[in-house]
C-alpha cells in the first residue's frame, strides 16, 4: 500500500485538505512520541505554513507536486532552516542555526512533501543502537524496552510507529539498514555517491549515504526519485542524469537471484537466516554465493571509519572530551590513533573487494543476505553473542551492513518477521550492483507483493 | 600487536595526538584500540597487488 499515493488521490479528490492531514499528523506525533522519543525537535508550525501553501495551489486548481501534503521528518544532521544541527550531540546546541535547508530536505520541499521535525540519532552517527545518553534513547515501538537500532533510530522508529509515512536518514556503515532491520520499515541506501549530501552533518565523507524509510516499496520509489539529481557541492555525488525508478517498478522481470553466504552465513542467528530463507523461497535464489573478500570490506570500512571519523572530532575531542557521548568517544579517540598504513591498506581492499563483487554481478542481478544478525535487543545491553561469540553491542550491529557499504552498493531493506521472533522484526537486505537501484527495488518489490516482506504499524503499547 | 606494544603504542599516541586524558580514560581508549587492531588483522591476510590503487573520491 503507498501512503504516497493514498494522500495524492485524497487531495486529488478533496476528501482530506493538506491542513487536515498535518493536524492529524501533529496528534499523532503528541501521542506516540511520549513513550518512543524519535523527535529532537518539532516543525509544527513551519509545517502548518507548508500545508497551507499545497492547499492554497490545490484551491487554485494548480497541478501538485509528486510528493505534496506527504509528511515526512529527518534526522537531525540534516540542515533544517532556522534549527541548530545538533548531529545528536549536546556539545552542538550552541552552534548557530542552519541558514537553508539541506539539499534533500529542500528537494523534499520543493516535491510539496511537509517537514514535521527531526529525530534522534546515535551522537555523530557513532553507533547501531540510538542510545544517546543526552537526548535519551528510542525506543522499539514494536516492543519498548528494546532498542530501535541506529545510527538513524528516530528515523526507523516514527515510520514503524505510524507517526510519519517518510522519513530520511544516513547511512555510513549500516545506518539506514540496522535500525530498519530492528523496526521493520524499508529502508533504502543507494549506491554511493547517487544522492547529494551537501547540508547534511558529515562523519565519514568516503562512506557517508543518505537515503529514505518508508512504509512501502513504492514509496521509497517515489521520494527516490524525487530526490535524485546532481550538486556541484558535493564532490562525491555523481554527476548522473535523474534515473526514475518508480514508473518500472512493477515491470515483470526474470531476476537472477542469489544469496550471499561465507561471512553473512557464520555471523547471522538462526532467525536471520530464516528471514533470508524467507525471500530465497520466493525469488527462487541461488544459495551460498562467495564473496570471499566480505570479511576484509568489513575491517576496511571499520578502519577507515575509525580513522576518518576520529579525526573529523580529534581537535574538539582534545578541548572537550566530557562533552562527548560516553558510549562512543574513546572509540573515536582509538580511532584518530590508527596507523596510516592500515587506512591506506583498507582504501585499496576497498577497491579489490568491489572488483570481486562486480564479478559476481555478471552472474547476479541480485543478492541477498541479512541486515542484522539479530533481531533489537534491550536497552542498555552492552553484549550480544552470535553462535557462542560474545561481541560489543554498539559497535557490531551493523556486521552485516558494513561490507556493502564499503563497496557502495544500493541496498534496500525489507522487513520480514520470522516467527520465531515474534513479535520483532528482522530485515533482509536486497543489493544490487553499482548504479541498479532499479533491480534492487523491483526485487524488493516483489518480496513485498508476495507478501514476504511487509509493514505492521507498531500498536501503541501500555 | 602483544598487549605491552600495544599499551605502549596508544599512550604514545596520545600524547604525539595531543589528547590529556585521566588514566580511566586512557585504559577504555586502549580496550577500544586493542577492539580495532583485532579487526584490522583481517586487512593483513589480503594480498594486495602492487597496481591495487586506494579509493579514493578525490576529484581534483
Amino acid at each position: 500500500m503507498s501512503q504516497v499515493a493514498d494522500i495524492a488521490a485524497a487531495l486529488r479528490s478533496g476528501s482530506i485538505t493538506a491542513s487536515q492531514l498535518v493536524e492529524d499528523c501533529i496528534a499523532r506525533i503528541r501521542i506516540r512520541d511520549i513513550a518512543l522519543n524519535c523527535f529532537t525537535g518539532r516543525s509544527f508550525e513551519r509545517a502548518r505554513a507548508e500545508a497551507a501553501a499545497v492547499d492554497a495551489m490545490r484551491e487554485q486548481g494548480l497541478p501538485l507536486p509528486a510528493l505534496a501534503g506527504v509528511p515526512f521528518a529527518v534526522k537531525n544532521l540534516f540542515d533544517v532552516e532556522g534549527e541548530v544541527t545538533l548531529a545528536g550531540a549536546r556539545r552542538n546546541e550552541d552552534n548557530p542555526p542552519a541558514a537553508r535547508d539541506g539539499m534533500l530536505v529542500q528537494r523534499l520541499r520543493d516535491a510539496g512533501a511537509i517537514l514535521m521535525g527531526m529525530l534522534n540519532m546515535d551522537e555523530h552517527a557513532y553507533g547501531f543502537t540510538t542510545e544517546n545518553t543526552s537526548y535519551g534513547p528510542t525506543r522499539n515501538p514494536h516492543d519498548a524496552s528494546r532498542i530501535s537500532g541506529g545510527s538513524s533510530g528516530g528515523s526507523a522508529a516514527a515510520v514503524a510507529a505510524g507517526m510519519v509515512p517518510l522519513t530520511l536518514g544516513s547511512d555510513t556503515n549500516g545506518s539506514i539498514r540496522v535500525p530498519s532491520s530492528l523496526c521493520g520499515v524499508f529502508g533504502f541506501k543507494p549506491t554511493y555517491g547517487r544522492l547529494p549530501r551537501s547540508g547534511s552533518f558529515p562523519f565519514v565523507q568516503g562512506l557517508d549515504h543518505l537515503g529514505p524509510f518508508a512504509t512501502s516499496v513504492e514509496d521509497l520509489a517515489a521520494v527516490y526519485d524525487v530526490l535524485q539529481g546532481t550538486d556541484p557541492e558535493d564532490s562525491a555525488c555523481a554527476q548522473r542524469p535523474v534515473e526514475p525508478v518508480l514508473p518500472q517498478l512493477s515491470t515483470p522481470r526474470k531476476l537472477r537471484v542469489g544469496v550471499l553466504g561465507g561471512w553473512f552465513h557464520e555471523q547471522a542467528s538462526e532467525v536471520a537466516r530464516e528471514a533470508v530463507r524467507q525471500c530465497a523461497e520466493v525469488l527462487q535464489a541461488k544459495p551460498d554465493v562467495q564473496w570471499s573478500m566480505a570479511e576484509a570490506a568489513r575491517s576496511a570500512a571499520f578502519i577507515i571509519t575509525g580513522a576518518e571519523g576520529g579525526s573529523l572530532h580529534r581537535e574538539n575531542l582534545r578541548k572537550d572530551y566530557a562533552g562527548y557521548e560516553p558510549l562512543s568517544r574513546d572509540r573515536l579517540i582509538a580511532g584518530s590513533l590508527i596507523p596510516g598504513d592500515w587506512v591506506v591498506r583498507a582504501q585499496r581492499i576497498r577497491a579489490l573487494a568491489l572488483k570481486e563483487m562486480l564479478a559476481i554481478f555478471e552472474q547476479y542481478d541480485v543478492l541477498l543476505a541479512p541486515a542484522t544478525p539479530l533481531p533489537a535487543h534491550e536497552i542498555g545491553t552492552a553484549e550480544i553473542e552470535i553462535h557462542g561469540k560474545r561481541l560489543p553491542a554498539r559497535a557490531s550491529m551493523g556486521l552485516l551492513a558494513q561490507p556493502l557499504s564499503c563497496i557502495g552498493v544500493p541496498v534496500c531493506t525489507v522487513p520480514v518477521w520470522p516467527q520465531d521472533c515474534a513479535p520483532m522484526p528482522l530485515g533482509v537486505q536486497v543489493i544490487a550492483a553499482p548504479w541498479r537501484e532499479d533491480l534492487c527495488l523491483a526485487a524488493a518489490h516483489l518480496l513485498e507483493q508476495q507478501g514476504v516482506a511487509r509493514y505492521v504499524e507498531a500498536a501503541p503499547q501500555g | 600487536m602483544n598487549c605491552e606494544a600495544l599499551d605502549t603504542y596508544v599512550r604514545s599516541a596520545l600524547q604525539l595526538q595531543g589528547y590529556a586524558l585521566d588514566e580511566a580514560s586512557v585504559q577504555q581508549v586502549i580496550l577500544q584500540f586493542e577492539r580495532i587492531a583485532a579487526i584490522a588483522q583481517a586487512l593483513e591476510s589480503v594480498a594486495l597487488p602492487l597496481e591495487v590503487e586506494p579509493a579514493s573520491v578525490f576529484r581534483p
